[in-house]
């Protein structure tokens, strides 16, 4: 039981920072990155290819992270930025940022071939006991880090200027110019940051899975579902909490029904969850936790 | 069969402009003959060909239709369903599951299919639409997550991943062999089908409709359309036509879990896209595009999804409307004098339609027509916007309401449309107790409105927008939509509804602009095409928010013309207006509300003598 919840809530918690990654670039432009699962894979594949020339790991990692920054500005330039300035409401991203997961993934696997390479363990190798369970200092650590990251999200989001712009932006982008934002430095900020956290999540998971130019299609849509069981699409923050409940769902499920049950599991609570609240299980639009009218009416 | 439409050779056209209509309408249908014969030959050669070929077309056209399905509710009503390679899934695997292990006849399993994923779809609809736009296309991509992950997981039905093999189709009786492969024949006449199910949708008074759906939704409603309805049968519709691509694909080799999941999906939304979403054949071309190209593009499959990848982006960004749609741009830049002539000459050549507006029984005055009693409303929540609100309108009169902006002028508009329902109290039409009833019911009842903000397909001419308020007024438009063009009554109906709808625009005096794009038009037009798209149904109640707003000194004086003309012929309205100077003459009775209260009924005089309005609204 201890077991499968704390390991449910370290693969949660990558889950999470991904949903996170989604949401940030949601929450700034209104449209969902479809490349941000590749983002991840962009820093896992170049880690892994500094780390095995010889290079320090710290610094294969942060080489790692600054690639999947630029992937990430650059997707908003090639693929979002254009579309969204002829018709801020077409739905051509969908397409346009698809098109970039495909070139990232498959420029991949052209340079390093469609097989598995080695990654390095970081802090796999060292198990720790925690009651009747085993932790490896590397799930402890993605469990720390997306804390840390989710919570100092959260805070720059309600407590600066630049949160708030974001949160301008994302309601109006005329408006938030008119009023002197520049709105597209929020948007590459907002890719970039989004980038970062999935880069982030891509180093966390990058010693169980190695790195492999197609972890992203996986990573992405498990990104993907933990933004929407959460409701990432109104508080980024909200994505952590559905992939923290989609890390522990899966695992319980590969505990207590079979162990292929977290293929299947986790699409079933994702079904209900919508069917119950369709903008996610912690957003404003549930029925079980909606604002009530005060009961006193005013004036 | 699609060359039926349009004008026969015989058609008798009454009326002096028939001629060059009819010779417009006999080289169209020579045209349609033409493509048609053309594309029969086409088919005819595909089913002698080679087998290399024959796949490469066949596919394409399977996913010609899948494109077709997706444009019907991504292009008409802007639904964008990445649910559709879940439909085709579905269909697909229960051809191949129930023909091969349980030995069902194809053909009887194609209507199986085809009613299965309709009813599917509007399951998976009337759920998705509780939220609407970028949910919607979430809420359909995972479905078809879903199901991908049931056919990857339940091995021991689909064949997890390895998936199954199809069944095969039947042979051609002895008789029909030198037809050649009888599984083109099928999958292109189904294309032709879907083609021409979706091109006579196009001509008939649905598609205004539907596009007023996608774009002006309050507008529909007003007008009289169930759209939550509309949607979710047009959804069911294209989820059997999705379906029935699945049934057809099933044929064609393996069916496994990678060719419906959400890239298929996704994919399917590239070829609409590149080819020209909202056009008749754009999503064909781009089936035909996607599905090819890695065919004709032959190198090394990474650098081959690249150029993929790459192409995409660039289709998307460079032509927004798709291949068909610039042709279709190019070519109506050059055409559109010839179409505009040939529309002037319909509507003379047509028989006078009835009156556009009601001509009821002289006003009684005691009679009450509109009744608000206690009205109640707030919106979330914020404070209340309506506070026990009465009102009391008498048929035939023109009551005025006004007051300072926020009083709830709009909102109690709204409570009496049906577009919002009060918290307490209730709202009578002709004595029917309407409150919860929706707009589009409360618009049978002879109720109709304009809009504050004109609500309006910008793409459709103002004679399109105004037939948009015939809905109601002529029965079956949804029931005979499939086959419109086809059908005598449809003729005659659109061409009537055509004519009406014109006849209404020149009384309000916007006949100049029937041609153009109301996007094109200024600002005034478009109130008067608000206006005409109301008159035309020829309502009993009014209801008009803000009428003037926007309008030149000129025009103001020619919408109290028409308004004071409407009267003369019984119509009761509601006006919401600031411009007294322009409302006062007009009413009846005047209404004033502040801070949500009503604060004073009687005549203009009274109103305007009263210190109370002066205080609050006339800023004295």
């Amino acid at each position: 039981m201890l077991q499968f919840v704390l390991s449910g809530v370290a693969i949660g918690s990558i889950y999470g920072l991904i949903g996170m990654a989604l949401a940030i670039s949601f929450y700034v432009t209104r449209i969902i990155n479809f490349a941000q699962g590749q983002l991840m894979m962009v820093t896992v594949m170049v880690t892994a290819e500094l780390a095995s020339s010889g290079y320090p790991v710290w610094l294969a990692a942060l080489a790692g992270l600054a690639c999947s920054c630029i992937v990430g500005i650059l997707s908003y330039v090639i693929a979002v930025r254009p579309i969204l300035l002829s018709n801020r409401f077409s739905f051509g991203w969908l397409v346009s940022t698809l098109g970039f997961a495909v070139i990232v993934e498959n420029a991949a696997a052209y340079i390093w071939g469609p097989t598995s390479q080695a990654f390095p363990p970081i802090l796999n190798g060292i198990s720790l006991p925690i009651g009747g369970a085993v932790l490896t200092a590397q799930q402890l650590l993605a469990i720390v880090t997306a804390a840390v990251l989710a919570a100092g999200f959260e805070v720059v989001r309600r407590y600066t200027l630049f949160g708030k712009l974001g949160m301008a932006t994302a309601a109006d982008p005329e408006m938030a110019s008119a009023i002197g934002a520049n709105t597209t430095v929020v948007a590459i900020v907002a890719f970039a940051v989004s980038a970062v956290y999935a880069g982030i999540a891509g180093l966390l998971i990058g010693p169980s899975t190695f790195a492999n130019p197609y972890l992203g299609d996986t990573f992405g849509t498990y990104g993907f579902i933990a933004m929407m069981i959460g409701g990432g699409t109104e508080r980024p923050i909200a994505a952590m909490f559905g992939g923290l409940l989609l890390g522990v769902c899966a695992e319980g499920a590969n505990a207590l029904i079979n162990s292929q049950a977290s293929d299947w599991f986790p699409f079933i609570v994702l079904v209900l969850i919508l069917i119950v609240s369709p903008k996610g299980l912690f957003s404003t639009s549930n029925p079980l936790f909606r604002p009530r009218r005060a009961a006193v009416t005013r004036g | 069969m699609v060359s039926t439409f349009d004008s026969q050779p015989g058609d008798p056209q009454p009326g002096a402009g028939a001629a060059p209509r009819l010779r417009v309408g006999r080289w169209r249908a020579a045209g349609l003959a033409a493509v048609l014969i053309a594309y029969l030959a086409a088919t005819a050669y595909v089913a002698h060909t080679d087998l290399g070929l024959q796949s490469l077309v066949l596919v394409a056209a399977v996913f010609g239709i899948l494109a077709i399905s997706l444009d019907l509710v991504a292009g008409m009503l802007g639904l964008y369903s990445l649910g559709q390679g879940g439909f085709f899934g579905i269909g697909a695997y229960a051809t191949t599951i129930l023909a091969n292990d349980y030995g069902w006849n194809v053909f009887g399993l194609l209507a199986l299919v085809l009613v299965a994923t309709g009813l599917i779809g509007m399951a998976v609809g009337a759920m998705s639409l509780r939220v609407s736009g970028l949910y919607f296309a979430i809420t359909t991509f995972i479905f078809t997550l879903v199901l991908t992950v049931l056919a990857t997981d339940m091995v021991t039905v689909t064949g997890g991943l390895q998936g199954l093999l199809g069944p095969a189709f039947p042979d051609f009786p002895a008789r029909l062999e030198w037809l050649g492969t009888p599984l083109v024949w099928c999958i292109m006449l189904a294309l032709l089908a879907c083609l021409g199910l979706v091109w006579n949708i196009r001509h008939s008074p649905l598609y205004p409709i539907l596009l007023s759906i996608r774009d002006a939704e309050p507008f529909a409603e007003a007008a009289g359309a169930r759209t939550a309805t509309i949607k979710v049968g047009v959804f069911g519709v294209s989820a059997a036509m999705a379906g029935g691509a699945g049934w057809l694909f099933s044929f064609l080799g393996v069916v496994s879990p990678s060719q419906f999941d959400w890239s298929v999906s996704l994919n399917v939304l590239v070829m609409v896209l590149i080819g020209g979403i909202n056009t008749s054949i754009g999503p064909v071309v781009g089936a035909m595009f996607v599905s090819m190209f890695p065919n004709v593009v032959n190198i090394n499959p990474w650098l081959q999804e690249i150029v993929y990848g790459a192409l995409s982006i660039l289709a998307i960004t460079l032509l927004p409307d798709g291949v068909v749609g610039i042709a279709r741009r190019a070519l109506a830049r050059r055409a559109g004098g010839i179409a505009a002539a040939a529309d002037a000459a319909s509507a003379e050549a047509l028989p006078a339609a009835p009156d556009t507006t009601a001509s009821s029984a002289s006003p009684k005055d005691s009679e009450i027509i509109v009744e608000c009693r206690g009205i109640e409303f707030g919106y979330g929540l914020g404070p209340k916007v309506l506070r026990n609100v009465d009102l009391a309108v008498r048929r035939g009169h023109i009551h005025g309401l006004i007051g300072p902006n926020g009083s709830g002028k709009s909102t109690l508009a709204n409570v009496i449309s049906g577009r919002l329902t009060p918290h307490a109290g209730e709202v009578r039409l002709k004595g029917t107790r309407v409150d919860g009833m929706p707009a589009s019911s409360r618009s049978r009842l002879g109720l109709r409105r304009t809009f504050q903000a004109a609500q309006l397909v910008k793409e459709l001419t103002p004679t399109q927008n105004v037939m948009v308020g015939l809905f109601d007024r002529v029965p079956r438009i949804v029931g005979r939509a499939p086959l419109w063009p086809m059908l005598a009554s449809g003729r005659r109906d659109l061409a009537a509804m055509q004519h009406r709808a014109s006849e209404a625009l020149s009384l309000v005096g916007a006949a100049d602009w029937t041609a153009r794009q109301v996007a094109d038009v200024p600002h005034g037009i478009e109130q008067l095409t608000q206006l005409a798209s109301v008159c035309v149904a020829g309502p009993d109640i009014i209801v008009l928010d803000e009428p003037a707003t926007g309008l030149s000194a000129k025009e103001v004086r020619h919408l109290a013309a028409i308004l004071a003309n409407l009267k003369t012929q019984g119509v009761t309205m509601i006006i919401i207006e600031h411009q007294t100077r322009f409302l006062f003459p007009l009413c009846d009775r005047v209404t004033v509300l502040n801070a949500g209260e009503v604060i004073l009924t009687g005549s203009a005089d009274e109103v305007r003598a009263d210190p109370v309005v002066r205080q609050v609204y006339l800023g004295e």
